[in-house]
């Protein structure tokens, strides 16, 4: 304890030595073996890999693969912009009406996420089948067409990922919401600002940073979601995690997977920076 | 509508149709909460639904009729228990190291200055914002490239790893509004610093401790990407029912997964309605 | 029938008969081989399969009860692998460091490449034929595969065919390859699977082409007749073995099918119907495999137990796919005639006809392979 004591100084250090090592010995290192093995070779017979500066391994991955590539950042965008339409009144609604029962409404948003990913993705496979009552209901109202299918569409793949990320969005959005002093908005009110002025004026602004957060929670992770796509997709709505995991674990063909994975987050990176900018930068990392 | 408006339309006697629009206009932010928290719940409701299911064929899809069996037979299905056992085990292992790591990190970051701090920032943001496939796929590339066999401590490796992040930034939060000036009252009162962490700052902190623990367990036990690229032949629980999707889904799939909601929830709002009668006694 | 005959002995010797390890193989089969009770004492035997490709009751195995009875050999049954590739992938690092996966047997397609290349790279161990007298029993048909002609390294677990198969109750009956790619009636209610050479195979076989001979020729005649029906909203999804539980929901109408699959569906609805097409199914076949330090003195052991007309009657009666041993449908005759006369599980000879193995050569050629997983948009 003296010697903490003589070098204060080495404090902070020494707290976060055991969980950055971790984090860099598990986290960076690793991203920089994939990078070494993307420029890698494989050889067809015994499916050994050699290293061969193979760069051609990003061009493949770029031109081969642009159309999920697109796919994706599509398909994640429009369900990020779901997420925060749906999610937005909601938060809001616990936020300011929730009073002493706010934490147990929280746990509404929250509960769903403890039942197994693919069990709730196969939940929506029930609901959403074919012969069960939504489609069906949807046939006879005319919105589909009396061939009409849900499932092994781009709509299910889209309404899957923003179902299960959901929560990313909400709980950002409530936390930066339940922040605002409710005095801000009885000083709009007393200036007679309307309901709706007060709210675009003042809450909506002071919520920014809830919005940032749940956008960049929501959009990245879904961006690299294969699972929506498998089971509730067909082929034509594979996304670019659809492709990088065929790569791994049905080809082995790591190299061209390892590629494929730099480029997603290079794109990733790339749409982030430009929302970084847009906003700037204090707000991302708080 | 202005408070005068309000008034006024309230003096005229207004019909039952105007009433009740106005009722809706007033209540209609939370109409679409219910609708919303409806939305959420929907397919934990047919989970649950169908775990009651007595299919006759090798798939629970459509209702066939009601069976208590199983619930009490939760385990026949072979693989399942000892799958569930080892996504238990890895959850707990994983959430408590992760939530010491991660603590001993929103410590540093909040209450010291010190250089690179920006950089630790980014660091511990990275992890969240990555994609998981490519979380899991470069740690499958490090452990291929070093030998090591993969199996049930290469799972609890990673999840360590993708959870640390959680902890921080939920620690973090329930630090940066935290009152210092408790902790200078104690030291006023002649309690040296280590004391003070003790008895003063970590009970307060506690809540946020335990929210951070609670939230790695469920991201643990959830995980499937991740662990599957990492596994080798163990099987957690969402391997099992990856594997149990293609072939036949038994409803103790449904079983489980009910349960464990089940209990999720019950330690939460124990927790919360815990919190809420010691603020009320405040 | 499952004694040797001198004809057989001589016909097989004179074939250049390795196949027979003549001296091993001759006097094991005199004496009966018992196995050595020193060698099994403790041990257990680790066992990965297919789900639900064994015989079950009550959520036991009583196939492998009854050989820990008898041998005194525990067996960890494991149903891990739902997909050629990606259990090989699970494996494939371990067995290239020359490290050990921990099972004694595994169980591979052959219209993949994987046991092939498992042969190939001496990942596996070779079979002990002293305590395989039972081999004889083998279907003459199945004892020389091109990529282990002499039943070295493997033995089939089941056979199976693909051809076609439909919901009675929601669509007329599907007879043609080409009938489930245009008919409108189908559309967006039909899955094919995601194997290459089953659908590649089924497809060529429609178009009049030899799927045990690929050229690029035909390969691309079949890809674009696939491709076709995929942008035309025909085809719904490429599945592998998902496509049972789509058809018992109603999502899917038509799909190519596996033979056993279809058995055990049709006995919880009896609409869903296998058919084999005009034109032709394919058949294959999933082989038992040791490991690389697996322990091949007990796999051995147990192969022998499982080709045993009596055990392979018995696990036949739950699997329902095509019975590699002889004389397990005699067995069967006696105690469940309805099964014995299946032809999906017993086919005739006219069936056994008009069934294709895929070119194993076509499955190693990494742009066919290239090629099926852009179409699987993978």
């Amino acid at each position: 304890m003296a010697f903490i004591h003589r070098h204060r100084w080495l404090t902070p250090y020494l707290l976060l030595l055991p969980g950055l090592a971790w984090l860099v010995l598990f986290f960076v290192v690793p991203l920089g073996f994939l990078g070494h093995q993307s420029l890698e070779v494989q050889n067809p017979i015994d499916l050994s890999y050699t290293f061969k500066w193979a760069w051609h391994n990003y061009s493949d991955a770029i031109t081969t693969f642009n159309p999920q590539l697109v796919r994706s950042l599509e398909y994640a965008a429009i369900a990020t912009a779901l997420a925060l339409v749906v999610s937005y009144p909601l938060a809001y609604w616990i936020a300011f009406r929730g009073g002493r029962w706010k934490n147990v409404l929280l746990i509404i948003i929250v509960g769903p996420f403890f039942v197994t990913y693919l069990i709730r993705t196969l939940a929506w496979e029930t609901i959403l089948s074919d012969q069960g009552i939504v489609v069906r209901t949807l046939q006879h109202v005319g919105i589909l067409g009396p061939d009409g299918r849900l499932l092994a569409t781009s709509v299910a793949v889209v309404a899957g990922i923003t179902y299960n990320f959901l929560p990313f969005m909400a709980l950002p959005l409530y936390v930066s919401l339940e922040q605002i002093d409710g005095r801000l908005l009885e000083a709009a009110e007393d200036l007679y600002a309307s309901r709706a002025v007060a709210f675009l004026r003042v809450t909506l602004p002071l919520s920014v940073p809830g919005v940032v957060a749940g956008t960049l929670l929501t959009f990245i992770p879904a961006a690299g979601d294969f699972i929506n796509a498998q089971l509730l997709g067909t082929p034509q709505q594979y996304m670019i995690g659809n492709v990088i995991n065929s790569r791994f674990n049905e080809l082995q063909d790591y190299p061209a997977a390892a590629a494929i994975s730099f480029v997603l987050m290079a794109a990733i990176l790339g749409l982030v920076a430009i929302y970084a900018r847009a906003l700037g930068t204090e707000k991302l990392t708080g | 509508m202005s408070v005068a408006a309000e008034t006024l339309a309230v003096r005229a006697r207004p019909g039952a149709a105007l009433r009740a629009w106005t009722f809706a206009r007033r209540h209609l932010l939370t109409l679409y909460a219910l609708l919303a928290f409806g939305y959420l719940l929907l397919p934990v409701a047919v989970v649950v639904l169908f775990s009651f299911n007595h299919p006759r064929g090798r798939f629970n899809y459509t209702w066939e009729g009601f069976t208590w069996s199983n619930w009490t037979n939760w385990d026949a299905v072979p693989g399942l228990k000892p799958a569930l056992q080892t996504s238990l085990e890895v959850a707990a292992i994983a959430s408590i190291a992760a939530t010491v790591l991660g603590t001993l990190i929103a410590l540093a970051l909040v209450r010291y200055r010190f250089r690179g701090r920006a950089a630790t920032n980014v660091l511990i943001f990275l992890p969240m914002s990555s994609p998981e496939i490519v979380l899991g796929a470069s740690l499958l590339t490090l452990f291929l490239s070093l030998n090591v066999a993969l199996g049930f401590w290469t799972i609890v490796i990673a999840h360590v790893m993708f959870c640390i992040s959680y902890v921080v930034v939920t620690v973090k939060a329930r630090l940066i509004g935290f009152d210092r000036h408790l902790e200078e009252a104690a030291m006023d009162l002649g309690a040296n610093e280590w004391v003070t962490f003790v008895r003063v700052t970590l009970p307060l902190i506690a809540p946020a401790i335990l929210a951070a623990l609670l939230l790695s367990f469920a991201l643990s036990i959830d995980d499937f990407v991740i662990t599957n690229f990492n596994a080798g032949q163990t099987v957690t629980f969402p391997l099992f029912v990856w594997g149990a999707a293609r072939a036949a889904v038994p409803p103790q799939i449904n079983v489980v997964g009910s349960a464990i909601f089940a209990i999720a929830i019950a330690v939460m709002l124990a927790n919360v309605l815990v919190q809420m009668r010691r603020s009320r006694a405040r | 029938m499952s004694t040797l005959t001198r004809e057989e002995f001589l016909r097989r010797a004179a074939a250049g008969g390795a196949a027979l390890a003549v001296p091993g193989a001759l006097a094991a089969v005199a004496r009966g081989a018992a196995p050595d009770p020193k060698k099994l004492r403790g041990k257990t035997l680790v066992f990965s399969n297919w789900p639900l490709y064994i015989d079950v009751k009550n959520h036991r195995h009583p196939s492998l009860d009854q050989f820990t009875k008898r041998y005194g050999v525990k067996v960890k049954y494991i149903e891990d692998i739902n997909d050629n590739s990606s259990f090989f992938g699970k494996i494939q690092a371990q067995l290239r460091r020359g490290q050990s996966i921990g099972r004694d047997i595994i169980v591979m397609t052959d219209n993949s490449p994987y046991p092939a290349l498992l042969v190939q790279n001496r990942w596996v161990e070779k079979l002990d034929k002293s305590v395989l007298p039972n081999l004889k029993n083998l279907q003459p048909g199945l004892a020389h595969p091109s990529w282990d002609p002499n039943r070295d390294y493997s033995l089939p677990w089941q056979s199976g065919m693909t051809g076609i198969g439909y919901n009675a109750k929601l669509t007329k009956p599907i007879t043609s390859v080409d009938q489930l790619f245009t008919d409108k009636r189908i559309t967006g209610k039909v899955t094919l699977l995601n194997e290459m050479a089953d659908s590649i195979g089924l497809t060529m076989l429609s178009n009049g082409d030899d799927p045990g001979k690929v050229d690029d020729a035909s390969f691309n005649r079949a890809l674009a007749k696939i491709q076709k029906a995929v942008k035309s909203g025909q085809i719904r999804q490429f599945t592998g073995n998902d496509y049972a539980g789509l058809m018992a929901k109603g999502d899917v109408w038509a799909a190519f099918v596996w033979s056993g699959d279809m058995v055990q569906l049709h006995a919880d609805n009896k609409n869903l119907t296998f058919l084999l097409p005009k034109t032709g199914g394919m058949i294959w076949t999933d082989n038992m495999l040791i490991p690389k330090h697996g322990d091949a003195y007990l796999a051995s052991v147990y192969m022998n137990y499982v080709y045993d007309p009596k055990v392979a009657a018995e696990i036949e009666d739950s699997v329902n796919y095509i019975c590699p041993v002889k004389g397990a449908d005699k067995v069967l005759l006696a105690s469940d005639p309805a099964v014995a006369r299946n032809t999906l599980i017993f086919p005739t000879d006219a069936m056994r006809r008009r069934l294709h193995q895929f070119d194993p050569k076509a499955l190693f050629n990494p742009d066919y392979k290239t090629k099926w997983q852009k179409l699987l948009g993978a």
